[in-house]
């Protein structure tokens, strides 16, 4: 099979595909020989962005996705007459928040934190599976740990945790935690665009 | 002097305590407890004007802003183990700096969620809408306080409903005892549990158990139990009645 072939099968696949198309699946779609998506991916980019194609390639949620270029977002907006509001609230919002950071924990942490009660909260967003239940904490009550799922990366345009703006405090907060997870997320460099090392001053859309 | 907060949809006490911080530029590492207690009292107050069913979070905010404010009237303040003073508010503050940190993360999930939604992604099943316009546009710009405020107008508004209907039984105490008459067969004895197996509805064993009470009564029947717990019988008090 020649690289061009790869590449071809590569863009009808990421075109099919209902979610993030990972090197797992290619490798159960291709039986053997799998291409590596780390060496193609950028080559298809590359392509789109010489053709001047009103689409591209996006890491999230640790696959690959194409999506519509940002310019392109009125003319879709009208065909699947999407108003563009988002609907999660501010409550939502901020229990997102703490559970990105702090994952895996419980709603008592939580709601020391936000100083409210969450349990709504929480029913919401783990019923839109933004969150998921990772088992359950030591200690009295044996409460329920909740974790971010890749819908939470997909939804919010991530391609990992470690994506989330780096917040020093934070991260001098979340150290006492020994996951592993969250061990890597506090090791691995964050690269970051310009946009969300600042959140609080981009402008929202 | 006080003025009044436009109550605006507040997460709760801390977001609350944060809004009058930033409003009054207060530095958070010397919060004067005094005002911002008698601040965080009147929206409180406010609240349950606008009857807005305020969680008991704000009620535990308040006893703690006051537990602060009368310790720091103290003659003598706490210290700790190295004899430092320990600032009653210290509890307070990091507990806001932590808050206001995960809202400030917030704010950046909020702006990657609207950039997200910007661009569509391929294989997705988009159910296409025929409505113009989502719900979400219509509620735009509406707060907590507007809604309270709808609210108390319909509320206030309300006639006073001075008339109640009645609907009347259909089940009527002398058709359930002629029922249990016709019910005995040819020896004049009835199982309870016959009888009111054949009723349906709740109401219909209710008024079938007062026709039983009522036949009683009137020496028309009488109910024997054999055993401890055991079936009740019914049996006809013939003739004479």
């Amino acid at each position: 099979m020649t690289r061009k072939e790869q590449l071809h099968i590569l863009e009808a696949l990421l075109f099919a595909s209902s979610e993030p198309l990972t090197q797992s699946r290619i490798n159960l779609v291709f039986l053997e020989d799998a291409p590596q998506l780390i060496n193609l991916i950028p080559e298809l980019q590359d392509k789109f962005s010489k053709e001047n194609r009103p689409l591209e390639i996006q890491e999230i949620a640790g696959g690959y996705q194409i999506t519509t270029r940002v310019e392109y977002e009125t003319w879709v907006r009208r065909l699947l007459n999407k108003s563009g509001k988002l609907t999660l609230s501010q409550a939502a919002l901020e229990t997102l928040a703490i559970i990105a950071y702090k994952q895996p924990v419980n709603r008592f942490d939580i709601e020391a934190i936000r100083g409210v009660d969450c349990s709504g909260v929480l029913k919401t967003i783990l019923e839109r599976s933004l969150i998921k239940i990772k088992g359950r904490d030591e200690g009295p009550g044996r409460p329920l740990l909740y974790a971010t799922t890749d819908i939470f990366l997909e939804y919010f345009g991530l391609n990992r945790i470690a994506d989330m703006p780096k917040l020093k405090e934070i991260i001098e907060l979340t150290k006492s935690d020994t996951e592993d997870q969250l061990d890597a997320f506090i090791r691995e460099p964050v690269q970051s665009s310009p946009d969300i090392d600042q959140p609080a001053e981009s402008p929202s859309a | 002097m006080t003025y009044r907060v436009h109550l605006e949809n507040f997460e709760g006490p801390l977001d609350l305590l944060l809004y009058f911080i930033r409003r009054d530029e207060i530095n958070i590492y010397d919060i004067p407890i005094s005002n911002i207690t008698e601040e965080f009292m009147i929206a409180i107050e406010d609240m349950k004007k606008l009857n807005i069913n305020f969680a008991g979070d704000f009620v535990v905010m308040a006893s703690t802003l006051m537990r602060i404010k009368s310790k720091m009237l103290l003659p003598r303040p706490e210290l700790d183990e190295d004899d430092e003073i320990i600032d009653p508010r210290k509890e307070l503050v990091d507990q806001l700096l932590n808050y206001s940190r995960f809202k400030e993360a917030a704010e950046s999930l909020d702006i990657f969620a609207s950039e997200r939604s910007q661009v569509f992604p391929a294989g997705k099943k988009v159910i296409v809408s025929d409505s113009p316009e989502e719900v979400n546009v219509i509620l735009r710009d509406v707060t907590l306080y507007d809604i309270a405020n709808a609210f108390k107008a319909a509320m206030d508004n309300m006639p006073v409903i001075q008339v109640y209907e009645l609907q009347r039984e259909p089940i009527h105490l002398d058709e359930q005892k002629e029922l249990v008459l016709r019910s005995f067969d040819g020896d004049g004895r009835l199982r309870f549990s016959t009888l009111i197996n054949q009723l349906e509805t709740k109401i219909a064993i209710v008024v079938t158990f007062l026709a039983l009470l009522e036949l009683i009564r009137s020496h028309q029947i009488t109910i024997v139990q054999n055993e401890l717990f055991g079936e009740l019988e019914i049996q006809l008090l013939t003739a004479e009645a």
